[in-house]
């Protein structure tokens, strides 16, 4: 199923794969088994073991790359998704921290109306795992198995996909939509993936105060006759209003984004809201089969 | 980062946007101003006049008193810094004014009302909300403000106008994520006075929008937050100076369900801390900061350090905190450090041959546990 978000061997490049960071991750990407297929890079570096190219267009030409991971610093993001589409890419991953919320607004209208699916601004990627994985979701909370995983905490999910994964729980599909206000992928975009994947026997939603995604993943839920169990767990209930912690969608700001609209609104339509990530994992224990 | 009240106005008076004479004031002494005036507590945060922190001045012998009261508020966890003296606005008709993101979209919602105020959240209000979304250009929003000028009263619709074309290209110039004006008074002659503003700018912008830079290095200690970020590149969070648990923890996601958790147990954490291991480079300075900070709360009893390295390596990180240990020896707190990840057993054979006596688990519900502990048993003993 995962394949109906992304084929597990869809082929990848790399944008700024040169450089202390592009280049320690390219390679374990490939590590990992990502079909990379190239790498794009102003500049050369001997040490980076794929095909490099200084442009994405050349780089699609030689290569038939369909996805790109972009390394590039969180000003320059904007240009590289802009170079992407006009390469043909059909999806595209961004990482980098901080990519200003005006060029996300412009990236997202971009990739919208060329159709292309772009999982950002900053995330640390998605997986399938035991396959592939675009970005650097950590190995060690990666196993293959039949949770459907969305998260907008890098941090807090490897943490509750680590604890489930040492109880037998892994994943078909990890995706990381990210802590940003205005993002390409959010939570609702994804349930109609696993809501139809029979592998996918329950979502973890890793969900935080500010936004309205959760509310909105709830409409989804129902849209797409989901009746699969949903596991959620809210991080930020003690946030302070006006205070950026940390994400910069996690800012609550006049009752809109609050832990108690968003509880509210996935206990409506069956979720269960977790308080701890221990609660988290035992609720998955109790209520599906490792 | 919200824009205190008085800074977003400096910014409005800027692009010729009406406000009230006003000065910014941190010292009751210093008030040097035109009474009688309203004084208005500057803390990113609604429910201002509910809290006390906006009161009437009427005359220069009032001034002192009234101003020491509200410098002495803390409004929903914020104590209050700074104060505006500002000149009252004829009574008048209070409209809204507002531009915003749709982040689902990827539009720009612009919200108008005939009437506004601090009542602008109840359903009844927000019923009678005209709205209207634009493709993010300034002329789109333009053009998307006409289409709402008619369903609004033919007296207002000038001062509307007018307000649109000087806050839209200011909304996109600053890369605002929200800009209101509530209330944006009417005037009898049909001109109009910004009453309130709330500005929210895009910290990520900061490096190409130097003047809000500037803004926040000049008043480091009226955005605490955003100027630890701009400077020094991660988040710190003073939530409770009563707090009895110090944190030293990375990723946001994770740190904020760690002050849930530990608060949903009856305890108090002093901060909120994202310090980013990623960004050390091999330097403990930023490690011997957030060391120096929690081990100044007077009474935190206990520190709980969380890292779990996913994409980072322990074997590097061990040798940085015992670095920072001991550039800090003030701090006497038992320590609980929850490690798990790469390099697991070369960081535990760092820290036995140091010999340093801090605690370590590997699972965070341990950690957690120990370190609440800790704080208890300090607390009876």
């Amino acid at each position: 199923m995962a394949d109906a978000f992304l084929a597990h061997d869809i082929p990848v490049l790399v944008q700024g794969a040169t450089g202390r960071s592009g280049r320690s991750q390219t390679a374990q990407m490939v590590a990992y088994g990502t079909n990379i297929v190239a790498g794009v890079s102003r500049r050369d570096d001997p040490e980076v073991k794929i095909p490099l190219f200084k442009t994405c267009a050349e780089a699609v030409r030689e290569t038939g790359a369909k996805a790109s991971v972009v390394f590039v610093p969180p000003l320059d993001v904007l240009a590289a998704i802009n170079e992407a589409i006009e390469a043909g890419i059909e999806l595209i991953v961004t990482v980098a921290e901080g990519m200003p919320v005006h060029d996300a607004l412009k990236a997202k209208t971009a990739t919208r109306e060329a159709g292309v699916r772009w999982v950002g601004a900053s995330t640390p990627g998605l997986a399938i795992p035991g396959k592939m994985k675009m970005g650097f979701l950590p190995n060690v909370s990666l196993s293959p198995g039949g949770l459907g995983v969305m998260s907008k905490s890098g941090t807090l999910s490897y943490e509750v996909c680590y604890r489930l994964v040492e109880r037998g729980f892994g994943q078909t599909l990890w995706v990381g939509v990210g802590g940003d206000s205005v993002k390409g992928t959010r939570f609702a975009d994804v349930i109609p993936f696993f809501a139809a994947d029979p592998a996918t026997t329950g979502i973890v939603i890793v969900g935080e105060i500010g936004g309205s995604e959760e509310e909105e993943l709830a409409d989804a839920l129902i849209a797409s006759r989901c009746t699969k169990p949903v596991f959620a767990l809210l991080a930020g209930r003690s946030a302070l209003e006006g205070v950026t912690m940390g994400h910069a969608g996690a800012l609550i700001s006049a009752n809109i984004g609050t832990i108690e609209t968003k509880t509210a609104a996935l206990r409506k339509v069956g979720a269960q809201v977790l308080p701890s990530i221990k609660a988290l994992v035992e609720a998955v224990s109790t209520t599906l089969a490792p | 980062m919200m824009l205190l009240e008085h800074h977003a106005k400096e910014l409005l008076a800027q692009v010729g946007v009406p406000v009230p004479e006003g000065i910014l004031v941190t010292d009751s002494k210093a008030a040097h101003f035109a009474f009688p005036c309203i004084a208005k507590a500057q803390v990113p945060v609604g429910g201002r006049g509910k809290a006390g922190g906006i009161l009437k001045i009427n005359t220069v012998a009032d001034a002192q008193p009234i101003i020491e009261r509200i410098l002495g508020l803390t409004i929903r966890h914020h104590p209050v810094r700074a104060c505006r003296l500002e000149a009252l606005v004829d009574e008048s008709a209070e409209a809204y004014f507002s531009l915003a993101f749709d982040a689902d979209t990827g539009t720009i919602r612009i919200l108008m009302a005939a009437e506004g105020g601090v009542d602008i959240e109840s359903p009844e209000m927000r019923a009678k909300l005209l709205q209207v979304s634009a493709a993010p250009t300034e002329d789109a929003a333009q053009a998307a403000v006409e289409t709402l000028l008619p369903s609004l009263p033919p007296a207002m619709r000038a001062a509307m106008r007018e307000a649109a074309v000087r806050l839209i290209p200011l909304f996109f110039a600053r890369e605002a994520v929200l800009i209101e004006i509530n209330p944006l008074f009417i005037l009898a002659d049909g001109g109009w006075i910004a009453g309130d503003a709330k500005i929210i700018t895009d910290d990520n912008a900061l490096p190409r929008q130097p003047e809000l830079r500037a803004l926040i290095e000049l008043y480091p200690t009226l955005y605490p937050e955003a100027a630890l970020k701009l400077a020094q590149g991660f988040d710190f969070v003073r939530l409770d100076p009563d707090g009895d648990i110090g944190l030293v923890t990375t990723g946001a996601g994770l740190s904020m369900q760690l002050v849930d958790e530990i608060i949903q147990r009856g305890h108090r954490p002093f901060n909120f801390c994202d310090i980013r291991t990623g960004g050390f480079k091999g330097d403990p300075s930023r490690l011997i900061q957030v060391l120096k900070w929690v081990a100044s709360g007077p009474k935190v009893r206990s520190i709980l350090m969380n890292f779990f390295a996913g994409n980072t390596d322990l074997a590097e990180l061990v040798p940085l905190i015992l670095q920072a240990l001991e550039a800090v020896p003030q701090l006497r707190q038992p320590i609980t450090l929850r490690m798990t990840g790469n390099g697991l057993d070369a960081a535990r054979k760092i820290l036995a041959a140091s010999g340093n006596p801090i605690h370590v688990e590997t699972d965070l519900e341990r950690a957690v546990d120990r370190a609440l502990a800790d704080a208890k048993e300090s607390q009876n003993g």
